[in-house]
């Protein structure tokens, strides 16, 4: 089934900058025409540089941000009903960059408890509502802790954690670790592929980075609003003269890979990680 | 202009239950012009060290000598020490304040009371380090992109003509394409100015192309010094301190320990590619 | 250091008076301090310093917490004594200079201003020391309640109180921040005249407003994801439900007041002005 579908997707605003020959309006087409499917239980990345429209895609799919043109709907619902908005957010969580800007409360537990309180649950499912959410991110001996004392990764997991005590179906990351240092960033990698893997949640992840996109099942590369790539890391990636065009990185693997099969090496293009470029050396080795 | 640093100790909240030692007992010597990269995770004590270069912050122990002088001997010439030592925190665009960016790289020269052609003179080169066009000058910071903002700030600390340069992760959240435009200048300024260059960051990728030479930090005390070569040859003990190396450098490894004959010191792409033609091609 | 300001001065340990419900803490401390107005002999405030110390022993709070609040309003104590001894006109004269008339009144007004002033901060601090600050929102939000009705926005006061103490700790991680960047670019905030030390705030202030209102912004964006739509069938974790303990304080501060009064009334019967 599948848990969100673009069918024509564009979404147009309109930008006042200010000269000194007065105001000036331009409309600016931050999503073109987009048409994709996500399966529902399926782990797609979405990548573009800043500014290629990636996080605008991101809010609509929390109806934060609703179609010019075209259609959206999530878990089936359109998101242009105004009436069904909280049924799409519940449906569809968000977690954002800023691991600051995205807790409420001065207590963990009760940062947690806000999503659940503002859908009406009733309180005395509350409570074990943000227990499992707790231990679904590891981080239950902090539920009495101060959001303010904790490091970014573990904010980011508090951040998630007050989603998934919504029940969602599926989860948005927007750039989830763009702030985070290197073990906060796999802390919260770590956790997105847990969700996905075993509770099954559909996740949107929204990045930049390629050693995160490569773990995801499906890869959509945006550039200036419109889908200009499409398909699974083992397909997206090799096309490194493409993505470099896009302002987007390879992973050094599939980069050297890539540069060794220019130099007459037959080496199979579709290296992402280190092990698969260890076992490709050590084939062409044995096979010499 | 080099920096001694003797036995610096630095404890946070000294005797409460709060106290935290960042620094202990760390020497370190940096010479004019070199380029060094500062690594270690969130805690290692090197957001500390660096406040100490430039004195905005004091050590409970020990000193910081430039050019042989102890920075805190003299508390009127802190002022000098924060205008010779230029600190670029972290996300520095937050500190942008003016309504032009012209205005805003000229706050810095204006604070040491230069004459007003000396700060033009300085303000447009310091926009042209970081590669940013006069068309720029009067626009407002906030109506630029983030990796144009970011070298907007760093702009306004160059301004100072600082001998020494200390950038704290000026890549953070920025995407590929304003990452390579920033480590971009940032070559560029040590290459023209010749200036010293302290780069702490995360990403091992961008230090291993630019840095001379590396310091890891760990739990406030040096656990490596040396050029990228020897220190990314360590990956396993790097891996241990919950660092890692460039990814190429994990392949190069691996395929050591299974006994292929490869120089050890492969860190960037181009040599990877180099190493492994020659490995592959060069029995065939 | 700045921020080693502690704001929301929560003490956590485990005692009655912690686990008592915030809204009679609110309503008892409220009532305290109106008793503190009604009070005028030193038997009387010997009387509240006796009650006083059995509840901070209840509490678990060491004293020293409960006493740090009197440090920072020192100048004021002082300043109201200093009006208290000099100002006031009496029978008993002790010293005259000038203007300025010391009597034995004065002395004794003086003390007594200070001592309310003293119990009035100490009870206060055990309010704040016991209850989290959420608590204290909670309590505040379910005792505006009534008022809803002639328009006090009581669900929108609490919400904003918790923001605002959720992010106090990081706007002044970033105040420091930002005053150490300019600092780096050479400001000066601690010379020139105060017109000049003005100007000098300006570097600061500017990026703190411009992020308080990205931060803002993205919360809001965050709270709008996770539902929140006001407290329109809104439900809450933590219900306030009153337990015996609670009736049972409610009861001791019964017996406090008409302990009061009796005192008062003795005082008034026997002309006692100790």
């Amino acid at each position: 089934m599948e848990m969100i579908k673009a069918e024509n997707l564009s979404y147009e605003y309109i930008k006042v900058t200010e000269t000194e020959k007065g105001t000036k309006e331009e409309k600016i087409l931050a999503l073109n025409h987009v048409n994709l499917s996500i399966e529902q239980g399926s782990f797609v990345a979405v990548l573009g540089h800043n500014g290629s429209g990636k996080s605008t895609f991101a809010k609509h799919i929390n109806a934060l941000v609703r179609p010019t043109e075209g259609v959206l709907w999530v878990n089936g619902y359109d998101t242009q009903n105004e009436e069904l908005i909280w049924d799409i957010r519940q449906s569809a969580g968000m977690v954002f960059q800023n691991p600051d800007n995205q807790l409420v409360a001065t207590v963990v537990e009760e940062d947690i408890a806000f999503g659940p309180e503002n859908m009406g649950v009733p309180s005395e499912q509350i409570r074990k509502r943000v227990e499992d959410a707790l231990n679904a991110v590891g981080m239950l001996e902090y539920k009495q802790h101060s959001p303010a004392k904790l490091s970014g990764g573990q904010k980011q997991r508090i951040a998630i954690a007050g989603v998934l005590a919504m029940k969602p179906k599926c989860i948005v990351f927007d750039e989830p670790t763009a702030m985070l240092d290197p073990v906060g960033r796999k802390d919260v990698m770590n956790t997105i592929l847990q969700l996905n893997k075993e509770e099954g949640m559909t996740i949107v992840l929204i990045t930049h980075y390629m050693d995160e996109a490569v773990k995801a099942e499906k890869v959509f590369v945006i550039d200036d609003g419109n889908m200009v790539l499409e398909g699974t890391p083992k397909e997206v990636f090799p096309q490194v003269e493409t993505l470099k065009s896009y302002g987007l990185d390879v992973p050094q693997v599939t980069e050297t890979a890539y540069e060794l099969k220019k130099m007459g090496i037959s080496i199979s293009q579709d290296i992402l990680t280190v092990e698969e470029m260890v076992g490709a050396i050590c084939q062409l080795k044995s096979t010499i | 202009m080099s920096i001694k640093i003797n036995h610096l100790t630095h404890i946070y909240n000294a005797d409460t239950i709060f106290e935290k030692t960042a620094l202990n007992d760390v020497n370190i010597e940096i010479q004019k012009g070199e380029f060094i990269g500062l690594i270690g995770h969130t805690g290692s004590g090197k957001s500390t060290l660096i406040q100490h270069l430039n004195g905005t912050i004091s050590p409970t122990s020990g000193e910081i000598l430039l050019d042989g002088e102890n920075i805190h001997k003299d508390k009127t010439k802190l002022k000098e020490v924060r205008q010779r030592v230029g600190l670029a925190f972290q996300y520095p665009e937050h500190q942008l304040f003016e309504m032009t960016v012209y205005k805003d790289v000229a706050f810095g020269p204006t604070n040491m009371k230069l004459t007003e052609q000396e700060i033009d003179k300085r303000v447009k080169e310091a926009l042209q380090t970081v590669g940013l066009s006069e068309t720029v000058y009067d626009k407002s910071p906030f109506e630029l992109s983030g990796g144009q903002k970011r070298r907007v700030a760093i702009a306004g600390v160059l301004a100072m003509n600082p001998e020494i340069l200390i950038l704290d992760e000026p890549t953070a959240g920025l995407d590929p394409k304003g990452r390579d435009e920033i480590l971009y200048a940032i070559k560029q300024l040590h290459k023209q100015r010749g200036i010293t260059i302290i780069l702490v960051s995360h990403s091992m990728e961008d230090v291993a192309k630019l840095a001379d030479r590396l310091i890891v930090m760990e739990k406030g005390h040096i656990a490596m010094t040396g050029t990228p070569k020897e220190v990314f040859a360590r990956v396993r003990e790097l891996e241990k301190i919950g660092l890692a190396a460039p990814q190429i450098s994990y392949v190069i490894t691996e395929l050591k320990e299974k006994g292929y004959n490869l120089p050890e010191d492969i860190y960037t792409v181009e040599e990877a590619v180099k190493a492994l033609y020659t490995l592959l091609k060069g029995e065939e | 250091m700045i921020r080693d300001i502690t704001i929301g001065q929560y003490y956590p340990v485990n005692s009655p008076i912690h686990n008592m419900d915030a809204r009679v803490k609110l309503i008892i401390t409220f009532l305290f301090i109106l008793t503190l107005f009604f009070i005028n002999t030193f038997l009387g405030y010997v009387f509240v310093i006796l009650c006083m110390s059995a509840v901070i022993k209840t509490s678990k709070v060491p004293l020293k917490f409960m006493l740090k609040g009197i440090k920072g309003i020192l100048i004021i104590i002082l300043f109201t004594a200093f009006i208290n001894v000099f100002m006031t006109r009496g029978e008993h004269i002790l010293f005259e200079w000038g203007i300025f008339t010391v009597t034995i009144e004065g002395i004794l007004i003086a003390i007594k201003m200070c001592i309310r002033i003293v119990l009035l901060v100490v009870g206060s601090s055990i309010l704040t020391l016991t209850t989290t600050p959420i608590q204290l929102t909670d309590g505040i939000e379910y005792i505006l309640r009534p008022f809803k009705k002639i328009g006090v926005p009581a669900h929108e006061i609490a919400m904003m109180m918790t923001i605002a103490l959720r992010f106090i700790p990081t706007l002044l991680d970033e105040t420091d921040k930002i005053m150490k960047a300019q600092q780096a670019r050479g400001a000066d905030f601690d010379s020139g005249n105060l017109f000049q030390r003005a100007k000098s705030l300006i570097p600061i202030l500017v990026p703190l407003f411009i992020s308080s209102f990205r931060r803002a912004d993205e919360l809001a964006m965050a709270m709008e994801a996770r539902c929140y739509h006001g407290d329109e069938n809104r439900t809450r974790m933590n219900v306030m439900v009153l337990k015996s303990s609670d009736y049972k304080a409610v009861v001791i501060l019964a017996i406090y007041c008409i302990a009061l009064i009796i005192l008062r009334f003795l005082a008034a019967r026997f002309s006692f002005i100790w």
